[in-house]
């Protein structure tokens, strides 16, 4: 027993209300217990503390105590630079934490939209008077007046009605109004006709409904709870990072630890060696890589932007690429949503029952061509368009209408065509809607009765149409002799068929097959009739062989587990489909460890892209909810862009890839002097803030240019990332540690002994920190990683390929980057500031040349390793 | 099991849909049910004249459904009084309905429909009124944690519930996800949790089984309380039954409490239900 089934005096009875309403003081105690009838936002982590979050994760807790021991340092040994140092950790915490936060922002203003939904003033008859009330104080059991223009504010059962026409396109995206009655109705609440939802709008007539379930209880407010308690969680990359951090700060803090003991056994004094084991610290963790890696998420989202697909949270510019499932809708997505009549049939091929079935067409219309102008349903209108082609006007005047809806999934109107005596009902509407309403066919312009082979030729023509891909809609009448009466649709004529086709976007087959390329899946979800959808998507060329289709109706009844292996098939469609499904759909394939992308414009389309890995709205046809609740909109609501977008994502988490080998690679020329001070007894090579300096400093525009590094040709033959799949994976690491590293550091060493030795220093001498000979030696250190970083970034521009293979001057990005590296580095040797800044001293301009010949060799040695691989690899 | 069942019945509307609750029970399980008002002493006579009002209305309802009813009508503190009621009458389970001002304080300390559950000496099920107009709730959403007791008296009070409604279980068990420290979260599929189903949870299935009633298992990582509220909201369950975290208050500050979280958030009605013994 439900609501919509219950008698207006049963429905009176279990909502404890009367005809009169509500007495004042019940409302006020429904209102406390109640509550307000308004839309909340789910309970949520706010965002003051989710940026606190940030300072507090494994790594920054490690960076957090090496400044806190810096400062400490500073307090007991005054005068050794540490305060500075305790400083520049502080900020680089800061700096992590900012760049981390704006990457997991996002502007939620998808219940605010929905919000603007409700009314703000409704009737209400209380204690038998009626009042105007704020819609936010209405409470179950309340009696509310609804009228044409009215929205609805809250869920309510209809005991009376007057014509009443409702508008539910704000939560079933069906644009037609919906005949509304106060009977009693079988079937679930949500496809019945006594029930008024918050937020549809009442289109003509009148009425008066019980309110049942108000703010968040009602169908508007399960779909703010769901838009807004789903939480996206991690993106794959930020995973990746959080995993990468921890391995990279577990490693550093081991190594500090270890070398603080070796030094402390060695007989190093205790300050010294705090220092060391913060140096190994600070050089193990790539400073610049949350930035970076932010700005080239930024930068992604700029092209993307070019494409047509605007990116709303910069994670999801890389979750994009790792997408494994495409649910897409059909209409305007993969077709064109322009509507054309494509064929027509009738059962004797006559001139005079095809202008019958046009005739029925153009009136049978709520589309108008006004101004030289059509104006409707797309459907409707490619009917008139073809039909007033084809037949020219006709003039009649419409008597009555009973309007489309999806439960009846037909229309009729009555005409009385001029300068003809009798009345006539028009109906069109889905084949197994309106053939049991024919008793007759028209065949030469004779009614003869509708007989089985009639009946079966019928059902053969409309089963070819949808096999051509078309939406087919069927045409009956009848004369009404005796007037208007109750029995409007019995004993109809049937006349013909009419195919409409929705043309495919013509650049949907080619992405479509670079999904296939790309190991990437692609379901459509849609409202149509299965026939008409697996044409289509043969058309397409998304399926290939004989999918498997699941029916809305076999839907529902389905249990998870039978639906959840339905969707390991290859190819699978799911037809006659509500918006309300997908969300099932999308957790479905999410728990099965699926990286989900899916399309929606809808009110109710909201929560499935808020669940989704990747929602993505209609730029066009999407409403504000759709829109806000989603990651990407995309301007042409074209399947084409999303295919782009993906490519776009793909290149963007392989040249975060090329990035992170770059400044690894410098992290080996960062250590390796510590670990030679310690060990050998030196003065230290390079200073912990000459570390940042190329960590936050030297490094960051020649790693934002690898980010900008156009995608490499195989990226969409390749299949979606494994999930297992390391950022940081044991090739990277070997590069750019074991090959590229080593390398730098071997040019640091050398330009710092060059200098030692030429000013004369023996092993053993002790050097002051403001020596000018140890000052002109770190610079040339520094100089020396500086110079083969510059090669470097040219080695980092592909894993495999040459750099003459992919253009040397491909990425001008790369040019700039490595100007800005140059001029920052001579401002640090030459300026005064820059030298006071990072405790440098100028150093001749002879000393840069001699650390040419090292990157000339990293970068040789580099395209040697690639031709290399290239011949293992295409071996 | 249960052979007589008490509902507390007031002014308010909520009270009355949660002793339709305790109708259906006692229609399932055969039950006498007394349905007791305990009028305050500022209680107006038009709060007095409303609580009568539901208590006729219910009666008609029981007389109609074929259960034996009784209803007690007495002044006084409503705690002592439903407790002498209980022990008087040997009472097996009490509905009591909350108020929204209980689900606003923390575990909702101090209430009347906290006291209920920790005093009486009977099984509890305090009913959060939500949504009226979901009068025959066909879908039971049954949030199960690994730790829960008395397995057989729960699944008892679900299998007569569903019974009585003729409704279909969705037992459901949100889990914490595996992580590692270096790996992060493992992915699972609901396949392979399903072998990780916690014995309890497993038993509890049986008995329900023994019962013949319809029922589904889900299992599911995620944070508790937000899973059983989405569970509930995208597949439109009509009622959920959970039971009662007894939590610390330190523990609840720290990390949160379901339950409490459940009552906020719950998109239809919720039945906390406490078996007797359960804390003893």
């Amino acid at each position: 027993m439900k609501i919509n089934n219950l008698t207006k005096e049963e429905v009176l009875q279990n909502l404890v209300t009367s005809e009169n309403g509500l007495t004042e003081e019940e409302a006020k105690k429904r209102l406390s217990e109640f509550g307000l009838n308004e839309i909340e936002e789910a309970k949520k982590t706010s965002l003051f503390i989710r940026f606190l979050k940030q300072f507090t994760h494994f790594l920054a807790i490690l960076l957090w105590i090496g400044a806190g021991l810096a400062i400490l340092s500073e307090i007991l040994h005054p005068g050794e630079g540490m305060l500075t140092l305790g400083l520049a950790i502080i900020g680089v915490i800061f700096i992590n934490a900012v760049f981390t936060f704006v990457q997991e922002y996002r502007a939620e203003k998808s219940i605010e939209k929905l919000r603007l939904l409700l009314p703000f003033y409704v009737k209400v008859i209380r204690e038998g008077i009626e009042k105007e009330l704020q819609a936010r104080e209405i409470v179950p059991g309340d009696l509310i007046i609804l009228s044409e223009g009215n929205k609805v504010p809250a869920d309510s059962r209809l005991i009376d009605t007057t014509y009443l026409m409702l508008n539910n396109a704000s939560l079933t995206g069906e644009s037609e109004p919906m005949p509304a009655q106060h009977k009693p109705c079988e079937g679930e609440i949500i496809e019945s006709r006594n029930i008024a939802f918050a937020g549809t709008t009442v289109v003509s007539g009148s009425g008066k409904a019980i309110v049942f379930a108000t703010g968040m209880g009602t169908e508007f407010g399960r779909i703010a709870h769901l838009t807004s308690a789903v939480e996206s969680g991690l993106s794959p990359l930020q995973k990746e990072i959080v995993k990468a951090t921890r391995i990279i700060a577990f490693l550093s803090t081991v190594m500090g630890v270890l070398f603080f003991f070796i030094g402390h056994l060695i007989g190093i004094g205790f300050w010294e060696n705090f220092i060391f084991a913060i140096g190994i610290i600070i050089a193990n963790v790539p400073e610049g890589l949350l930035p970076t890696v932010t700005l080239s998420l930024a930068m992604g989202s700029q092209r993307m932007a070019k494409k047509r697909a605007l990116i709303k949270t910069l994670t999801s510019v890389e979750t994009l690429g790792s997408v494994t499932v495409i649910c897409t809708d059909k209409t305007g997505t993969l077709t064109q949503n322009r509507m054309e009549v494509e064929r027509i049939w009738t059962i004797d091929n006559q001139q005079s029952t095809i202008d019958k079935l046009l005739k029925i067409a153009c009136l049978c219309n709520n589309a108008r061509f006004i101004n030289g102008e059509y104006k409707g349903d797309p459907t409707e209108v490619a009917l008139l368009r073809y039909a007033r082609e084809n037949i020219g006007d006709i003039k009649s005047e419409r008597m009555h209408e009973i309007p489309f809806d999806s439960e009846r999934k037909r229309m009729t109107t009555v005409n009385k065509i001029l300068d003809t005596p009798s009345l006539y009902a028009f109906t069109k509407g889905a084949m197994e809607s309106l053939l049991p309403l024919c008793s007759q066919i028209l065949v030469n312009g004779e009614k003869l009765p509708m007989d089985d082979a009639s009946r079966k030729k019928t059902m053969d023509a409309y089963h070819s149409l949808m096999d051509k891909g078309l939406r087919v809609l069927s045409f009956a009448y009848r004369a009404l002799e005796k007037g208007l009466d109750s029995s409007l649709e019995k004993d109809m004529t049937f006349v013909g068929l009419i195919g409409i086709e929705d043309p495919p976007r013509p650049e949907v087959s080619d992405a479509i097959e670079k999904c296939h390329d790309a190991g990437i899946k692609v379901i459509m979800i849609t409202g149509d009739a299965s026939r008409t959808a697996v044409a289509i998507a043969k058309e397409i060329g998304l399926i290939k062989g004989n999918p498997v289709v699941v029916e809305g109706h076999e839907f529902v009844s389905m249990h998870d587990k039978e639906l959840r292996e339905k969707l390991t098939e290859k190819e699978i469609i799911f037809s006659r489909m509500t918006p309300k499904h997908k969300m099932r759909v999308v957790s479905i394939l999410k728990e099965e460890g699926q990286r989900v992308a899916v399309t929606g414009d809808g009110v109710n389309d909201a929560p499935a892209l808020k669940n989704a890995d990747i929602g993505i709205a209609m730029g066009i046809a999407g409403t504000d909810v759709a829109k806000e609740a989603s990651d990407m909109i995309l301007l042409d609501d074209n399947f084409a862009t999303i295919v782009n977008a993906i490519e776009e994502g793909r290149a963007v988490y392989e040249n975060i890839r090329k990035f992170i080998s770059y400044i690894f690679s410098s992290n080996i020329p960062e250590i390796v002097p510590y670990l030679a001070y310690i060990l050998f007894r030196i003065p230290l090579p390079l200073t912990i803030i000459q570390i940042l300096a190329v960590d936050l400093g030297t490094d960051m525009l020649p790693a934002l240019a690898l980010g900008a590094e156009k995608p490499t040709e195989g990226i969409m033959k390749q299949p979606p990332r494994d999930p297992k799949e390391r950022l940081l994976n044991f090739k990277l690491l070997t590069r750019a540690y074991l090959f590229l590293g080593p390398i730098e550091a071997a040019a640091g060493l050398f330009g710092f002994f060059y200098i030692l030795k030429s000013g004369g220093w023996q092993w053993g001498d002790v050097l002051a920190a403001n020596n000018l000979l140890y000052m002109q030696a770190t610079t040339a250190c520094l100089t020396a990683i500086i110079v083969t970083q510059v090669a470097n970034v040219f080695a980092c521009r592909s894993f495999r390929e040459p750099v003459l293979k992919i253009g040397f001057f491909s990425n001008k990005l790369i040019f700039i980057g490595i100007a800005f590296e140059i001029l920052l580095q001579i401002f640090i040797v030459y300026h005064p500031w820059g030298n006071m800044i990072f405790a440098t001293a100028p150093i001749s301009f002879n000393i840069w040349l001699i650390l040419i010949p090292f990157a000339i060799f990293l970068f040789i040695a580099e395209e040697i390793r690639k031709v290399f691989l290239h011949q293992i690899y295409h071996t | 099991m249960y052979k007589k069942i008490l509902s507390a019945v007031n002014e308010h509307i909520n009270s009355e849909i949660a002793a339709r609750y305790a109708l259906n029970l006692a229609k399932a399980c055969k039950a006498k049910l007394y349905l007791c008002f305990i009028a305050e002493k500022d209680t107006s006579p038009t709060s007095i004249e409303m609580a009568e009002n539901a208590i006729k209305r219910l009666f008609i309802m029981a007389r109609e459904m074929d259960i034996k009813v009784e209803s007690i009508t007495a002044t006084g503190d409503p705690l002592k009084e439903i407790e002498k009621i209980v022990k008087h009458e040997a009472i097996d389970i009490a509905f009591a309905a909350t108020k929204r001002e209980d689900i606003e304080k923390r575990f909702y300390a101090g209430t009347f429909a906290r006291r209920l559950s920790l005093n009486l000496s009977c099984s509890v099920a305090l009913v959060r009124v939500v949504h009226i107009g979901r009068l025959h709730p066909n879908k039971l959403l049954v949030p199960l944690k690994g730790g829960d007791g008395h397995i057989k008296e729960r699944a008892h009070f679900i299998a007569k519930m569903a019974e009585g409604f003729e409704s279909k279980v969705f037992v459901f068990h949100a889990t914490k996800p595996i992580t590692k420290f270096f790996h992060g979260e493992i992915h699972i599929t609901p396949l392979e949790w399903e072998k990780r189903l916690p014995e309890n949870i497993a038993e509890f299935m049986r008995h329900l089984k023994k019962h013949k009633i319809e029922y589904e298992g889900k299992l599911l990582p995620g944070a508790v309380a937000r899973s059983i509220t989405i569970e509930a909201a995208s597949k439109r369950h009509d009622l959920i039954i959970m039971g009662a975290s007894e939590r610390s208050l330190l523990s609840s500050i720290l990390k949160g409490n379901p339950v409490e979280a459940v009552l906020r958030e719950a998109p239809c009605d919720l039945i906390i239900f406490k078996p007797y013994n359960e804390n003893k």
